[in-house]
């Protein structure tokens, strides 16, 4: 197998356990707005909805991590990184991913494991109301989400091996980006003349890595 | 090594390797694992039971479990759904043509469209790019200086992340343990005070000096106003309500003009009456809902507890010694009643004068501004009322934003798709870097940095300004190289305790970091919507103009920080009144 094809397999696995994951932020406008009909409108409050919400949302977020790294979304100091030759940038990612990240991310794949565990043992339920849900399954949400962050973590590092290799990066899958929004916006105006659409779309993305490294990368060629 | 040495290093460390732009929350759980592990370190157990596992999972667990923080995904999707929603472009058509008689009126309008803007969302770098394309090459066309212009763009684009409801407030929130919504409520006077001062600039600037901002030509500031209602005024009366109130009950002549579809219809003048009583229902609707909140319903607090007593069956206790709030101070009255009257005579001129061109103009900013306001407006308003929680107002309006798009036509099953993906990444990315923070700053303080740090500040006797000064030049100085996220989860952490022996109040201190930061994203040569303006500006201009440009702005977000600080009860006004001590 190749290992364009390797990386984007655990990219693939990542994004679509992230975009899976990422429904439940429907979920929980949801069961929000309800309970706030319920409760203000109805009076009728439901006890167990503060331990529903939690796990929507920490569900939601832990899942999405792995998601997130495999995007490159995770916010990172880059105003000297971006600025960096490639290989440099590989050289630096590869060295701290064995430092920080594998410790890190195998430290809570372990302590939570073991916490997890704990929970799974005495069937724990939440302190949260008298009689409250279970908690475990949600505690076992620790341990996979560290296991999902931690294999996009080995792809990154192949990732950087290859562009130390290469002196180059080697390509992300497609993805929705902050910046879309202009594309978005544009292309159906009524008011901006059609050539500074065409030009502002076109270049969005360029624009905002630009921005990124504060023009430390070079001036936009124009 | 000692421990506390060992916290700083671990404090320069970070430092280090966020520079090497390694991905942040990482950082920070690596190095809080390994600092952690060092001063759990105990040779009587096996590595294995460490407690610096514990400590990690129950700062994982709770940062899932944040009631906090859990407003995030749903404020970040709201602000996604209405920026892919809202058409920006028509917003600066309409408020443009409103503003059409001030001076300056593009930059004018440019200013509003971001301060709208900033309320929907906070993503600097889209907004100034945005504006760049609809706002910056018509200002130029029009003769504005290049200076002005691309001040108000930079300027205005940094709004965002300071005007609620903003997630920069909410992770604040989260850091400094203080309530979101008395942090709104603070945010909300600098928000809209900024904006307000940058306005003044501009106007003041331009009426001074005419020649930075030509008056646009009478074809861009023509009202596009369809034909029938052009005769529909020569048959009535110049008066649009005056004609239309007429054409209601003789709607006889009127039904007879030609429209672009068949001909006039009663729907049509019902229409166009009720958009030409949407200013006065607006000033109206904004007068009896503070009568409402003042008088009314404060007044209804006391008796609901008192009745709640009666219910519970204790007749003895529930006398009459139950508390009755005084009401509002007659002052209030006074002003309610000068400002009402103001009001009314505004208006009164306002119809005397109107003509088909405003009623135009009003149904163009109706259909443009309105939802989007409506929206904000009863978040923001619910929130700071107190009515609902945070979490509770986000999750309505996220769903808010959705039936608006779905209402503008403008959401679809794509669009839909990118907000959620969109908000899930976002999420994932503050609320890891917040699970990494906790880990690290929890380390930190148990290896003895924080206490050291406390020690060397406390011994420099400082006086309260010099530590205000001081703490406000150090995140200032930070906001050149990071992100808001990195300064508020990792550097703000360790100002915070020491603001209690100071007697500075967080809340105060915080909203002054948030206008801090608006100064350190303008400040050249770092600033960050600079660059995203030169990537769509035309060639000839230059980033130094762009630069010069920002100065000024940046100079009143410090004056504005000053008037902050020599008057905090401009500041904490609103939440003491909303929420009280």
């Amino acid at each position: 197998m190749n290992v364009q094809k390797f990386l984007h397999t655990i990219d693939g696995i990542s994004t679509w356990v992230g975009k899976a994951a990422a429904w439940l932020i429907m979920a929980l406008m949801f069961v929000v707005c309800i309970e706030v009909f319920k409760r203000y409108i109805l009076n009728a409050p439901t006890a167990w909805i503060f331990d529903l919400d939690n796990m929507l949302y920490g569900t939601l977020f832990m899942m999405c991590g792995a998601y997130t790294l495999a995007q490159n979304a995770h916010v990172r100091g880059d105003f000297l990184y971006s600025s960096m030759k490639p290989r440099t940038q590989a050289f630096l990612d590869l060295v701290l991913y064995i430092v920080f990240f594998i410790p890190g991310i195998a430290a809570l794949i372990y302590a939570g494991w073991s916490y997890a565990a704990d929970s799974w043992r005495i069937l724990e339920h939440s302190t949260v109301t008298a009689n409250g849900p279970p908690v475990y399954h949600f505690k076992t949400v620790i341990p996979i989400a560290g296991c999902m962050v931690i294999l996009q973590g080995i792809a990154e590092i192949v990732r950087a091996a290859v562009c130390l290799k290469t002196g180059e990066w080697p390509s992300r899958l497609h993805d929705v980006a902050e910046i879309d929004v202009i594309e978005e916006q544009l292309a159906h105006s009524e008011y901006v003349d059609e050539e500074s659409r065409k030009i502002a779309i076109e270049r969005a993305k360029e624009i905002d890595e630009v921005a990124r490294q504060r023009g430390m990368g070079g001036e936009l060629n124009q | 090594m000692s421990d506390p040495a060992l916290g700083l290093l671990m404090l320069c460390l970070i430092v280090v390797v966020i520079m090497m732009g390694f991905p942040t929350a990482f950082t920070l759980m690596g190095l809080g694992m390994m600092f952690g592990f060092k001063a759990f370190y105990d040779p009587s157990h096996s590595f294995a039971d460490n407690k610096v596992f514990d400590l990690m999972v129950q700062r994982t667990y709770g940062a899932m479990t944040n009631d906090v923080l859990i407003s995030i995904p749903l404020f970040v999707l709201m602000g996604y759904v209405m920026e892919r929603g809202a058409l920006v472009d028509k917003m600066f058509y309409s408020i443009q043509l409103a503003f059409r008689k001030v001076s300056a009126s593009l930059a004018v309008a440019t200013l509003i469209v971001c301060t709208f803007w900033g309320i929907a969302s906070g993503l600097v770098g889209a907004v100034v790019v945005l504006m760049g394309v609809i706002a910056f090459n018509p200002m130029l066309k029009a003769g504005y200086d290049v200076k002005l212009a691309a001040g108000v763009i930079t300027a205005g684009g940094t709004l965002g992340i300071l005007i609620p409801p903003s997630v920069m407030i909410i992770v604040y929130a989260a850091v400094a343990g203080q309530s979101v919504v008395k942090l709104y409520a603070s945010a909300m006077f600098p928000g809209f005070f900024l904006s307000f001062l940058y306005l003044i600039y501009i106007v003041g600037w331009a009426m001074i000096n005419p020649k930075i901002a030509p008056a646009l030509s009478e074809a861009q500031t023509r009202v596009p106003v369809p034909d029938w209602l052009t005769r529909f005024q020569s048959l009535y009366s110049r008066n649009v309500l005056v004609g239309l109130g007429k054409a209601l009950i003789s709607p006889g002549k009127a039904l007879a003009l030609p429209a672009e579809k068949g001909n006039v219809t009663y729907g049509m003048i019902v229409v166009n009456f009720i958009a030409a009583l949407v200013p006065f229902m607006i000033v109206a609707g904004t007068l009896a809902l503070t009568w409402w909140y003042v008088v009314i319903h404060q007044q209804k607090g006391p008796e609901e507890v008192f009745q709640g007593v009666q219910q519970l069956g204790q007749p003895v206790a529930a006398g009459p010694s139950a508390p009755v709030d005084d009401g509002p101070p007659v002052a209030f009255f006074w002003w309610f009643g000068g400002i009402a009257i103001v009001c009314l005579l505004w208006q009164f001129r306002y119809y005397a004068r109107i003509t088909i061109d405003r009623l135009q103009v009003i149904k163009l900013l109706s259909t443009s501004i309105m939802p989007l306001g409506i929206l904000t407006v009863v978040v923001l308003a619910v929130i700071l009322f107190g009515i609902t929680t945070a979490t509770e107002s986000a999750g309505v309006g996220a769903a808010g934003a959705f039936l608006l798009a779905l209402q503008a036509r403008t959401l679809d099953w794509k669009r839909t798709k990118e907000a959620v993906f969109l908000t899930a990444k976002t999420t994932a990315m503050v609320c890891w870097l917040f699970v990494g923070s906790a880990l690290f700053s929890g380390v930190f303080a148990i290896l003895g940095g924080q206490a050291l740090v406390e020690q060397w500040v406390l011994s420099l006797n400082m006086s309260p300004i010099q530590f205000m000064i001081l703490s406000q030049a150090i995140i200032f100085v930070l906001g050149w190289p990071l992100e808001w996220t990195e300064i508020i989860v990792i550097f703000v952490p360790i100002f915070l305790p020491l603001l209690k022996h100071f007697n500075i109040d967080p809340i105060l201190w915080g909203t002054l970091v948030f206008v801090n930061l608006q100064a350190a994203f303008l400040s050249p040569p770092v600033a960050m919507s600079a660059f995203y303006l030169k990537g769509v500006a035309p060639k000839h201009v230059t980033l130094n103009q762009i630069f010069n440009g920002m100065m000024p702005y940046m100079i009143i977000v410090i004056i504005c920080m000053v008037i902050m600080y020599l008057w905090p009860g401009l500041t904490l006004w609103l939440p003491n009144y909303l929420y009280g001590n």
